[in-house]
């Protein structure tokens, strides 16, 4: 479980992460969805008890962050962002360095059964130096793993994979979420849509939105912008889907015509449509323009004037 | 507890890997070997006329030749063994991993310093071979010869500590050497200044003081002839103590800044 309530990171005057609230539940991976530089790794090292929050608190396995760090640190399991390992030791020589410090007991079966985990059990013996970058991957998350942690917290573990490497990593991610809490973060959306039970789309330091994928996205669904494309070259449809009353705004994009409608709990696609057959033209598509991540993400760091009109229900919180 | 032990194993047994610390090693016993024998050359030399008068046995200058050579050579060995120790650990990001272990940062700080007094003491115990070198052609004063090696630890460990400070401010381990050597030579030549600060009608009060804040004096004129004394131990220990609480509050500093 973690509680994170009104958590604030400023580096000097700036906020690198301002005033952010979401749970992740136990059961569950949490996606912690953001581009570079938005403040995932600035908050997952104040959860971590790397560095303190300047103003705010976080609870993590029942423990804050700050006046109980101790606690906090045996209940974790961290991955940093890039993976920062001895890399003159063997893969086992490092967890067992990392047991030791830990104080766990039985370490090199500990160590052997994490490694099994990650599948690296065969180059137990080999030096950090000579593995492989999805290798070093996994050697760090079976480090994050060794004491059996409540909560795990993996920073972009996927950047710099290959393809197939990814697909394993996402599968055990999935696979540890069943019986931890983890918390993930990652500024692929797809990947996070494929591994994630709920999302925080975190944007320059404040949460625009969270729930789980699906729920987002229905949130967007309506009300939400509408994407439409014809035969019709966009000079000649702009202006015609421009007239209509059901639309506010219509602005090519995407390779068709975006479209907002003039009241967000009216759905404007039944009057496009008939527009469209109207005018002569072929309707190609016609569809929400939030159908994956990549756009529910366009949608919702939009400019905050028009991002406010994004905002429909209760359950997806929408701070910009 | 189980922390400290574990940094300083792994640091320790680093040091047995290291090619610098094999290189510093060499250098040291090489130049010492090369001085030692010069001198019990001499010495024999001395002795024989010596001998011819009535006289005998060694002189209690040579009894300290080594753990005083090596004071002098700490202004090199101290920055070439503690460079890495914080520096490389800041640099390769692994210290991010060990702040977020339940160990705090004293328990870190003293693990690694811990090995590295240790290989110290270990380069330190290779000269014991030249006084055993001087029991075989005489028979030097034990006392003497123990004051001094107790000294060498105290000052070699005091040394590195300081060192360790510039390897927690900079992530570049040369960095830290230069300014750990610069350190460590302005504290080993405290004397010279003194010295220069007397014939100065301002500062002369200021003369003693400077004096005592260098290592020197806390061993050339003690220690190294066999004199132990209270203060040149605390001084040692205190410049040891206060170093390692400078480096653990640097590098919890570190983690707010970051």
């Amino acid at each position: 479980m973690i509680e994170v309530q009104n958590l604030t990171k400023r580096y000097g005057a700036v906020p690198a992460v301002d005033n952010i609230s979401f749970t992740a539940h136990p059961g569950q991976v949490t996606g912690f969805l953001g581009p570079n530089g938005a403040g995932k790794t600035t908050t997952m090292r104040m959860l971590t008890g790397y560095m303190p929050p300047t103003s705010g608190r976080a609870l993590v396995a029942g423990y804050d962050v700050f006046e109980q760090s101790l606690e906090v640190r045996k209940r974790v399991g961290y991955l940093p962002e890039n993976v920062p390992l001895y890399r003159d030791m063997t893969a086992l020589g490092y967890l067992m360095y990392m047991g030791e410090i830990r104080g766990i007991p039985n370490r090199r079966d500990k160590a052997y059964e994490v490694l099994e985990q990650v599948k690296l059990a065969d180059r137990a013996n080999s030096r950090i130096r000579t593995l492989s970058k999805g290798m070093r991957q996994r050697v760090g998350l079976a480090q994050a793993l060794l004491h059996d942690p409540e909560v795990l917290i993996l920073d972009e573990p996927t950047i710099g994979l290959d393809p197939l490497q990814v697909l394993e990593l996402r599968q055990l991610v999935r696979e540890l979420g069943k019986n931890h809490t983890v918390l993930f973060s990652t500024h692929i959306l797809s990947e996070a849509e494929q591994v994630c039970d709920s999302v925080v789309i975190i944007h320059r330091g404040t949460i625009v939105a969270q729930g789980s994928p699906s729920e987002l996205r229905s949130t967007l669904e309506r009300g939400g912008r509408v994407f439409v494309r014809t035969n019709a070259p966009a000079e000649t449809a702009l202006p015609r889907l421009q007239e209509l009353a059901q639309v506010a705004q219509a602005e090519t994009g995407l390779d068709g015509v975006i479209i907002t409608p003039a009241d967000p709990n009216a759905d404007p696609r039944p009057a496009i449509a008939r527009a469209v057959i109207e005018n002569g033209w072929d309707l190609i598509e016609l569809r929400p323009l939030a159908v994956n991540l990549e756009e529910i993400f366009l949608e919702l760091t939009r400019a905050p004037e028009t991002a406010a009109e994004a905002e429909p229900t209760p359950e997806s919180e929408v701070v910009a | 507890m189980s922390a400290i032990f574990a940094v300083f194993k792994r640091e320790l047994a680093l040091y047995f890997r290291s090619p610098i610390a094999y290189a510093v090693a060499f250098a040291m016993l090489l130049f010492l070997g090369i001085l030692f024998n010069g001198n019990l050359a001499q010495s024999v030399a001395f002795n024989v006329s010596v001998a011819q008068q009535g006289g005998g046995g060694v002189t209690a200058s040579d009894l300290n030749l080594a753990p005083a050579l090596i004071t002098f050579l700490m202004f090199l060995i101290g920055p070439l063994l503690t460079m890495r120790l914080l520096a490389e650990e800041s640099r390769e990001g692994t210290i991010e991993v060990l702040m977020t272990l339940p160990m705090n940062e004293a328990q870190f700080i003293i693990g690694k310093f811990l090995a590295v007094w240790s290989y110290y003491t270990v380069l330190l115990l290779l000269t014991v071979v030249y006084h055993l070198i001087l029991t075989l052609v005489g028979v030097p004063d034990a006392g003497v010869a123990f004051g001094a090696y107790l000294g060498a630890w105290l000052y070699g460990g005091a040394v590195l500590a300081v060192c360790m400070v510039w390897s927690a401010v900079t992530e570049d381990q040369i960095v830290a050497a230069f300014l750990s050597a610069a350190t460590v030579l302005v504290l080993y030549l405290a004397e010279v200044a003194a010295v220069s600060l007397t014939s100065s009608p301002t500062l002369a009060n200021a003369a003693g003081f400077v004096r005592e804040l260098g290592l020197q004096a806390h061993f050339g004129a003690t220690l190294a002839n066999g004199i132990i004394r209270a203060e040149d131990i605390a001084y040692f220990v205190l410049m040891m103590i206060g170093a390692l609480f400078i480096t653990t509050r640097i590098v919890e500093t570190r983690r707010w800044r970051a």
